[in-house]
């Protein structure tokens, strides 16, 4: 009796917390949404012109359309337009959700989503322009830059104070890499620009600066936010609690001991001191321990329900990405040796290595939150479970032929370059059939995104006839209570 | 409360040190690098670039170069760069100092270009491969940037920076494609790259 009124009480709570955060969420959900549609068409363009730069589908002659400036602009759109504002909007729900109270100041993150929002497009619009800083991840101008982390302030600080505020009790795993990815994130975009573009450092030190910023941006933004989402989603979707609180806390601070440090494999045998770059190759190497006891958590605590990436399609794109994170950090660690990289280096390797990343692990996650959450917030169901298999189905085979295409090409085109007799011109010819099947395979991946846009702008249009409400989703009262999953920190 | 600034202050330690080792020692110590002299002709080097080639840097950036092609050489050990005869001797820091900005980039779907203002000296030969990337024989992925010239009537004399272009490139007669004043500058900061002055920490690389 007492148990039962217990989780009536608990599930009213919930509604009203999710009350309180659906408006920004949603927003932040559907603009997410608008910038993954205008990336995957930049990425389908810049994939094209490194094919055919000549051909007249992919528009030569256009200065703001040119592959210089596409290419950084998917990568930024993507980064800051898709995945961070998925982030940021999940970061909200998973705090306000965990620390079991109604976000504050609900219009403050309104606002921060539209001031956010401007910052991403005058960003976008300058890049194109050919306004750039031109410093990889980093090429938003200065004014875009700043209004950019206003908006981010202006929702996270709220979303931090509800954590700060919330009732006693312990951290749940997914709130340490949502405080951890929002603090760490504030932390190197302001660092970043200031000693980039307002007080640029002198010469060497800029691409230290850089690339500590782009090591830092994948590891401890990009990647926490996507494992705040798989600690709280699998478990839940497996109705399972996690398999082992100290795996998980090696995962957290391991990856928070090593992930400022990687991204100067970027730039092995780059003009810096050796122990910067040593430091670097030690730490992608090393951040496999954090990686396998992530991996083997997640493992375990789906042991006996692999059932559920058939029945379950939220949790098929989630434990996919999962799985995709363990093969995006083995290839990272084996492309980091001094001994690979002398061929892996400058290659499309190191392109298509980002992408796996940002596409097959954290976008998979990503799309797999939106999947369980929009619903649930919208009180609707999906409309064409069809759309949403198609998604996985053409993400998974366009990402699979980018991922082989660029792989094989990109060996050869190491092997190539480090035979001083190949010219560098002949190489273009070595590649071409790789780079068709790269096109191919992004235009695959570039259908799924469309038709996840599809479904996502039917969703928020249209509501369902009841008889269809079943199909894809638990009923969220079916889920465990997260007491069982939930750990101390340390 | 305590155990959750115990928390925070764990998340920002751990990330201060790669701040403190990544960005706040390069800022301070580079600031510090000072030319090399030669001992015999006192020749300091490296010297900044100046004039239009800062503006030409500018150039390439907005264009986006730095994501094809490179602008570093790494040792004998780490690569075969001085063997493909991109420089005689690995880059460091100091090369660097009078960067305003520096673009080391990661791919070299292009060739890399630390010291392409030694190997190519003719300004045409940038304005034909600009124009047209094939014009030299080359079959790249490299694309045309049209957009940093024009083609105007010949008014007196033909101008001196036109574009010496053939087939079916060239523009009709009484007309020439001159490089725009971006395009001058892209030319001047690419002529500008040269970085085969000795520094005593990067000695020439022996066989």
């Amino acid at each position: 009796m007492n148990a039962i009124s217990e989780s009536a009480e608990t599930k009213v709570e919930l509604s009203a917390i999710d009350r309180s955060v659906r408006t920004p969420v949603l927003l932040f959900f559907g603009s997410a949404v608008l910038w993954l549609v205008i990336a995957s068409l930049l990425f389908l363009l810049s994939s094209s012109q490194i094919h055919k730069p000549d051909s007249w589908w992919t528009l030569p002659g256009i200065p703001w359309l040119s592959y210089g400036r596409v290419y950084p602009t998917f990568v930024d759109c993507f980064v800051y337009g898709w995945v961070a504002s998925t982030g940021i909007a999940l970061g909200l729900w998973l705090l306000s959700r965990f620390s079991a109270a109604p976000l504050r100041y609900p219009a403050l993150a309104i606002y921060g989503w539209a001031v956010w929002n401007v910052g991403l497009i005058s960003g976008v619009v300058c890049l194109l322009a050919g306004t750039t800083t031109g410093y990889p991840f980093l090429e938003f101008p200065p004014y875009a830059a700043f209004i950019l982390y206003l908006g981010f302030a202006m929702v996270c600080l709220p979303a931090i104070s509800i954590a700060w505020h919330r009732k006693p009790g312990t951290l749940y795993i997914s709130e340490w890499y949502v405080l951890g990815g929002f603090l760490w994130f504030a932390w190197m975009y302001a660092t970043a620009n200031i000693t980039l573009v307002n007080l640029p450092a002198p010469g060497a030190a800029q691409p230290a600066i850089n690339w500590w910023y782009a090591g830092s941006l994948f590891d401890l933004w990009l990647t926490p936010i996507a494992l705040a989402v798989a600690y709280y989603l699998i478990p839940k979707i497996v109705e399972r609690p996690i398999y082992s609180e100290r795996l998980a806390l090696m995962g957290f601070w391991g990856l928070a001991l090593f992930g400022g440090w990687t991204g100067m494999t970027y730039i092995i045998g780059g003009p810096l001191p050796a122990w910067m770059i040593t430091a670097g190759i030690v730490a992608r190497v090393l951040m496999l321990i954090p990686v396998f006891a992530i991996a083997t958590n997640f493992h375990r605590t789906m042991t006996g329900a692999f059932g559920g990436l058939r029945d379950d399609l939220a949790l098929r794109f989630i434990s996919t990405g999962a799985m995709i994170y363990t093969v995006y950090a083995v290839e990272g660690g084996i492309v980091s040796l001094r001994s690979v990289a002398q061929f892996t280096q400058f290659t499309l390797i190191t392109q298509v290595h980002s992408e796996l990343g940002l596409i097959g692990f954290v976008s998979l996650i990503l799309f797999g939150a939106v999947y369980y959450i929009a619903p649930r917030l919208l009180g609707r169901e999906w409309l064409f479970p069809k759309l949403v298999t198609t998604h996985f189905w053409f993400l998974v085979t366009g990402l699979g032929l980018l991922y082989f295409s660029l792989t094989i090409g990109g060996l050869i085109q190491g092997f190539g370059l480090a035979d001083p007799q190949v010219p560098i011109i002949a190489m273009s010819d070595l590649l071409q059939p790789f780079l068709t099947i790269q096109n191919v395979g992004v235009l695959l991946l570039v259908i799924g995104n469309l038709t996840f846009a599809i479904a996502f702008v039917l969703i928020l249009l249209i509501s369902a006839p009841a008889k269809q409400r079943e199909v894809v989703f638990d009923e969220p009262e079916k889920a465990p209570d997260n007491s069982a999953a939930e750990v101390s920190v340390a | 409360m305590k155990r959750l600034t115990g928390f925070f202050l764990g998340v920002l330690l751990l990330f201060a040190a790669s701040w403190i080792g990544l960005v706040a020692y390069p800022y301070l110590t580079f600031a510090g690098l000072t030319q090399s002299k030669d001992d015999a002709t006192g020749a300091l080097s490296p010297q900044g670039i100046a004039g239009t080639a800062t503006q030409g840097a500018r150039v390439y950036a907005a264009n986006g170069c730095l994501y094809c092609h490179s602008q570093y050489v790494r040792d004998k050990d780490e690569g075969t760069d001085i063997d493909r005869k991109w420089g005689s001797r690995r880059t460091v820091a100091r090369d660097y100092m009078f960067d305003r900005q520096v673009f080391l980039g990661t791919s070299r779907l292009g060739a890399d270009l630390t010291n392409v203002g030694v190997h190519q000296t003719d300004a045409q030969w940038y304005y034909k491969l600009l124009y047209n990337p094939h014009s030299l024989g080359h079959e790249a992925v490299m694309p045309a940037y049209r957009w940093l010239f024009e083609t105007r009537q010949i008014q007196g004399q033909p101008s001196v920076d036109a574009v010496q272009l053939g087939g079916a490139d060239a523009p009709p007669a009484g007309y020439e494609v001159v490089p725009t004043g971006e395009g001058k500058a892209l030319v001047e900061y690419l002529l500008s790259l040269k970085r085969n002055y000795p520094l005593p920490e990067a000695p020439e690389a022996t066989e």
